[in-house]
């Protein structure tokens, strides 16, 4: 299994999709990083880092699915020795990639973003928040990808349309129904970030638990 | 390896593709398969492959290693063949795949990019990879298509020595590539129904110390006919390609 992850960060690279995220990514660190924010501010930094790359993950995510032919997902299926182990090798390499793009976030939100180096406690809370970044990432493009969308269109609006709904929600009173990237940022600038960091990374995993389960159902329902 | 009252359909209210199908495979079996286009044959291998769960039935026993080639190879990848290849080769936990370039005359592409394979080229590609890790249950979709001649001869041999090692063999094929073996089974699908004709196979020919080869002249009407009757007496008789006369 770990082989098929390897092949498909394989394909991924050389398939220059890579790059489209990459510059995304970059575009959007820049934007984001252009003025350092205030001494006192490093928890909102990082947690809106976090919060805005979300839609540049769950690209790559998806982009990084949808490099197989469907056919090649059949053969590799196959070769590994079943639909499932096909299927979390894909999330592997897709977990693998937000991974590494997070962590360019965090370093930018870091080294550009900040003025003073955060408490431990904060760079922690902001070390996790970018995991679950990614793993949110990797479930939406996961559920946003050729084999569960086939309209290239569908896709692509759903992804947009899913990460917006994300935030209208997070922004209610329901914000437990999904991932509460506004939470994030509004406990982030009252200073409770670290106390409800718990509540609201349970929260997030329960969520992203749900999408992986419901994506894996979708692939293996046939 | 049993298939007991397999059904499919792709979504709930479409037609069955395959209905009811009952089948037993054994070690060292090879299975020709054959139907009309659309009758459900590519549905059956994936069924068999595993990568499709019966609406109805079950199938049990498959092997634990299988091999798929499939009539058309997903030649849209960044990789060379040899990389392509060595990938498969560490999903499979280290298989050689350099015998079968070399057996399947692939041994001049293995630099060339996927996306610049010909058909036949891609085709051999998917039959490498199928291979490489001694399949207990080998599945072909017209492996024949395509192919030049000297890679069309060696398959039936790569069939028989699947089978030969206990594997399954089942191929789906309008060309009737594999007609010469001995034991070759029959299926047919039509209709949604899978079939084993009763007497599929011709008897199995003694081999005399010598084979030759002979032409006849037969009005092409009456061809079917004759070539039916000739297999019935156990002769392994086909038509030679219009190109070839």
């Amino acid at each position: 299994m770990t082989a098929l992850t390897v092949f498909r960060l394989a394909a991924y690279v050389r398939s220059h999709r890579v790059f489209q995220s990459l510059l995304l990514a970059l575009a959007l660190l820049a934007v984001l990083h252009s003025s350092r924010a205030p001494r006192g501010e490093e928890a909102g930094v990082l947690a809106d880092a976090a919060v805005l790359i979300v839609p540049v993950l769950a690209w790559s995510a998806r982009s990084l699915l949808d490099t197989e032919p469907d056919r090649q997902r059949e053969l590799s299926a196959v070769t590994v020795g079943g639909r499932g182990r096909e299927l979390v090798a894909g999330l592997v390499a897709a977990l693998v990639t937000c991974g590494a793009l997070a962590a360019v976030g965090l370093a930018a939100a870091l080294l550009l973003g900040t003025s003073a180096r955060p408490s431990p406690g904060v760079l922690a809370t902001g070390v996790a928040m970018h995991g679950l970044a990614a793993l949110t990432g990797t479930a939406l493009g996961a559920l946003t990808s050729r084999a569960v969308v086939r309209s290239p269109a569908l896709s692509i609006m759903g992804l947009v349309l899913g990460f917006l709904l994300m935030l209208l929600i997070s922004a209610s009173p329901a914000y437990w129904l999904t991932v509460p990237l506004v939470v994030w940022m509004r406990a982030a600038n009252d200073g409770d970030l670290v106390a409800r960091f718990p509540e609201l990374a349970a929260v997030s995993l329960a969520w992203c638990v749900l999408a992986l389960t419901l994506y894996a159902w979708r692939r293996l329902r046939h | 390896m049993r298939l007991s009252k397999v059904s499919f359909r792709y979504r709930r209210r479409d037609p069955f593709v395959i209905q009811g199908a009952d089948a037993e495979l054994a070690p060292g079996d090879i299975v020709e398969l054959t139907g009309v286009n659309g009758a459900g044959k590519s549905t059956l291998l994936r069924l068999l492959a595993g990568l499709t769960r019966p609406t109805k039935g079950t199938i049990g026993g498959r092997p634990a290693v299988v091999g798929f080639a499939p009539d058309r190879f997903p030649t849209g990848q960044p990789f060379t063949v040899a990389a392509y290849l060595r990938h498969v080769s560490r999903m499979r936990g280290g298989a050689r795949w350099e015998p079968w370039a070399e057996r399947l005359h692939m041994e001049h592409l293995l630099a060339t990019p996927l996306g610049e394979l010909s058909k036949g080229g891609g085709h051999k590609v998917g039959l490498a990879q199928a291979l490489m890790a001694d399949p207990g249950l080998l599945i072909m979709d017209e492996p024949f298509a395509g192919l030049d001649a000297a890679t069309r001869a060696v398959l039936p041999d790569l069939a028989t020595e699947v089978a030969g090692r206990g594997g399954i063999v089942v191929v789906s094929d309008h060309q009737g590539g594999l007609r010469a073996l001995p034991a070759l089974r029959h299926w047919t699908v039509a209709d949604g129904g899978l079939d084993e004709p009763s007497s599929p196979a011709p008897p199995p020919v003694p081999v005399p110390d010598e084979l030759v080869t002979v032409t006849v002249q037969v009005p092409a009407g009456e061809l079917p006919r004759f070539l039916a009757r000739m297999r019935g007496e156990g002769y392994p008789a086909r038509e030679i390609e219009e190109s070839a006369r």
